[in-house]
């Protein structure tokens, strides 16, 4: 057992033996590249010059003197192609270059990871593949048309559910078979050893920020740090900075669909039980023969039938807690911040807008709480539409 | 002595090479499972690979992607794997059986118990694709409390340096896949399998079987003089399909490919 891969007992590297050596490539490369001061320097540059970093930690005023509590919002929405992803691939498709690969793979299940990579091809001049289940290409077709538009090839996954479990298996398998000039970017804080590092690494530039930008509002850190959970970028990238920082709560909020006790939830961490899939062992969904269950979330950025290790680990320690809204509540929460903020959040952010308006009836104008906002609601325009008109919704 | 072994053993003493088929459980159900099998085991046919079905079968092709979904569908699960097994050796079935599975399937069992089970059941290898030789701990930990069940070890044509430490406890036979990639990918070998062939068996104290992309014994007839053995899965599979899973059908496949194989 590779220890360095664990987080306790999550983590690990369970693929193919064909995939063992360029993991190991990749840690050394990956490890080499970001004690480069170089390497860190043409990262920084592209955050700050092509995604338009540093993003604003915003005060929200209407919603703090409502829940009487400062709630600052960490604004993710504002990268470029409108979430928190471009932050990872810039980072991955770097490091790619520098590891002399031609072309880049990626899965995607609503496309933000999608655009985001075709971005990066785009920009880097790297040929793009895309693997996205049918079923996902056929309700976000306008993601579908933006990844073609910037030159990347959307191959349409159909093989088991047809969403993005089996995407990611598409692109494992793809990758099992290219990997001697093909680099394979993991859009989420999951995947085999070294892929969580390297994904915390390259979102932690968001509490990185988060945190001078509270010290320099509030003289201190915040009472609570809030952000939702997919697979888990976003929030292992607004925890990484507070983990050492024992004051600061830590709550990662999942998606519980049409409710836990319905089944149709996408909560790996409520009920979920640890096991292997996509090359980690974590907290998965899974039935009474141990095959992998489908997820259920309205937003279709928080289903995945998974967890990212380091947040299985963070909540086993008790170091942060994971809680879930259902569908409902993260609509009501989404149209709040619309109505007293005027932003428009991704449905996947709004699940945890939604849990800070529980967790702020326990706290007082003396504390305040972050929560990232890790994308814009632009994308779930039909979505919504489709949920206000009565008409349920596609995913 | 695992059954693996002594058969493997028999066979070299007869300088002869070994034909290994995969065919996924309860595809389309149990009966035709038992009934493909112990007609294989007539046919001459050396090692069973029985595939587990699983829904996230990452080391697998098209072909025995939808098998396992199919035989999911159906039914198909490791419980019943078990009594089927339990069944056939009941019934005198000798031919040796690899569980062909992913690891899920058996930390959600148990590891414990699922070794138990392998033992009490007849099962005599596993080959579990998403489990490198670093995180085979703690399944080799309960397989070593009992001297029956053993780990197959898979190497890969860019496994390279890692060959030597792959293969220094291994047993049964090792099994090298003859591309990058997943199974049933059409004969399309490895550019340089001969050399990468040739470095493992050069290694190896155990017999030394390909297997992924294979059809027919005279695909392996440039490397007739490396390998121990022969593995046919996708194909075995599509040619069950298009016979409507006749043992018969199966059994004359075999038995020409074993024939085959060994008058090359």
């Amino acid at each position: 057992m590779n220890k360095k891969a664990y987080y306790g007992q999550f983590g690990g590297q369970y693929v193919a033996e064909s995939l063992m050596n360029t993991l190991q490539e990749l840690d050394q490369a990956y490890e080499e590249a970001i004690h480069d001061p170089e390497f860190m320097k043409q990262y920084h540059y592209y955050l700050k010059q092509y995604v338009g970093r540093e993003t604003p930690l915003y005060y929200a005023e209407r919603l703090s003197a409502k829940y009487g509590t400062k709630i600052y919002l960490k604004r993710e929405d504002l990268n470029h192609t409108g979430a928190h992803k471009i932050n990872n691939v810039i980072g991955q498709i770097l490091l790619a270059k520098r590891m002399g690969k031609t072309k880049v793979i990626a899965e995607t299940g609503a496309g933000q990871h999608g655009v985001a990579t075709a971005t990066g091809a785009a920009l880097f001049d790297m040929e793009c593949t895309v693997y996205m289940g049918k079923e996902d290409i056929q309700r976000q077709k306008l993601n579908v048309m933006r990844m073609e538009m910037l030159g990347a090839k959307v191959v349409s996954v159909e093989s088991g559910s047809n969403t993005l479990k089996d995407a990611t298996n598409e692109a494992i398998r793809t990758w099992a078979k290219t990997a001697e000039d093909t680099f394979y970017i993991i859009g989420s804080a999951v995947g085999p050893y070294p892929y969580p590092k390297m994904v915390k690494e390259f979102q932690s530039v968001i509490s990185r920020e988060a945190k001078r930008q509270h010290m320099e509002a509030e003289g201190k850190n915040p009472d609570v740090v809030m952000a939702c959970v997919g697979g888990g970028s976003n929030s292992i990238g607004m925890f990484a900075d507070f983990i050492d920082e024992p004051e600061v709560e830590l709550i990662g909020v999942e998606a519980a669909g049409l409710g836990i006790e319905t089944g149709k939830h996408a909560s790996a961490m409520a009920l979920g039980e640890p096991g292997v899939l996509h090359g980690m062992r974590s907290y998965l969904l899974q039935d009474t023969d141990g095959n992998i269950q489908l997820a259920h979330s309205i937003s279709a950025g928080l289903d995945y039938p998974g967890v990212g290790p380091e947040h299985a680990y963070l909540r086993d320690t008790g170091r942060a807690k994971y809680v879930a809204i259902t569908d409902v509540e993260a609509m009501d929460a989404l149209m709040e911040l619309c109505k007293l903020e005027g932003i428009i959040p991704a449905i996947e952010s709004a699940h945890a807008v939604a849990y800070a308006f529980k967790k702020a009836k326990e706290m007082t104008m003396d504390q305040s709480m972050i929560i990232c906002l890790s994308g814009r609601g632009d994308k779930d325009v039909n979505t919504i539409a489709d949920y206000l008109d009565g008409k349920g919704y596609l995913n | 002595m695992n059954r693996i072994e002594t058969a493997l053993q028999a066979l070299q003493e007869k300088k002869e090479k070994a034909f290994i088929t995969y065919i996924t459980a309860g595809l389309p159900d149990y009966d035709k499972t038992k009934a493909i099998i112990k007609a294989q085991e007539a046919a001459g046919t050396d090692i069973i690979e029985l595939g587990i079905p699983f829904s996230d079968p990452v080391a697998d092709g098209p072909v025995i992607q939808a098998a396992s979904y199919e035989a999911i569908l159906g039914g198909a699960n490791l419980e019943k794997t078990f009594t089927c097994m339990k069944e056939m050796r009941d019934d005198g079935v000798q031919i040796p059986i690899v569980f062909m599975m992913y690891y899920n399937t058996v930390l959600h069992y148990g590891v414990e118990k699922f070794v138990k089970e392998c033992n009490a059941c007849g099962v005599d290898g596993l080959i579990i694709p998403d489990l490198p030789l670093e995180e085979q701990e703690e399944l080799q930990t309960q397989l070593q409390k009992e001297d029956g069940t053993i780990l197959i070890q898979l190497v890969s044509p860019v496994s390279k340096d890692r060959v030597p430490k792959i293969l220094k406890n291994a047993r049964g036979f090792v099994y090298c896949v003859s591309s990058m990639g997943v199974t049933g990918q059409e004969a399309t070998f490895h550019r340089q399998i001969l050399e990468y062939l040739t470095a493992v068996k050069k290694e190896a104290k155990i017999p030394v079987m390909m297997g992924f992309g294979i059809r027919t014994a005279e695909d392996v007839r440039p490397m007739k003089e490396i390998i121990d053995g022969a593995i046919v899965g996708s194909h075995f599979i599509t040619l069950m399909r298009e016979h409507g899973f006749d043992p018969q059908a199966a059994a004359d496949y075999c038995s020409t490919f074993k024939k085959e194989l060994n008058e090359m």
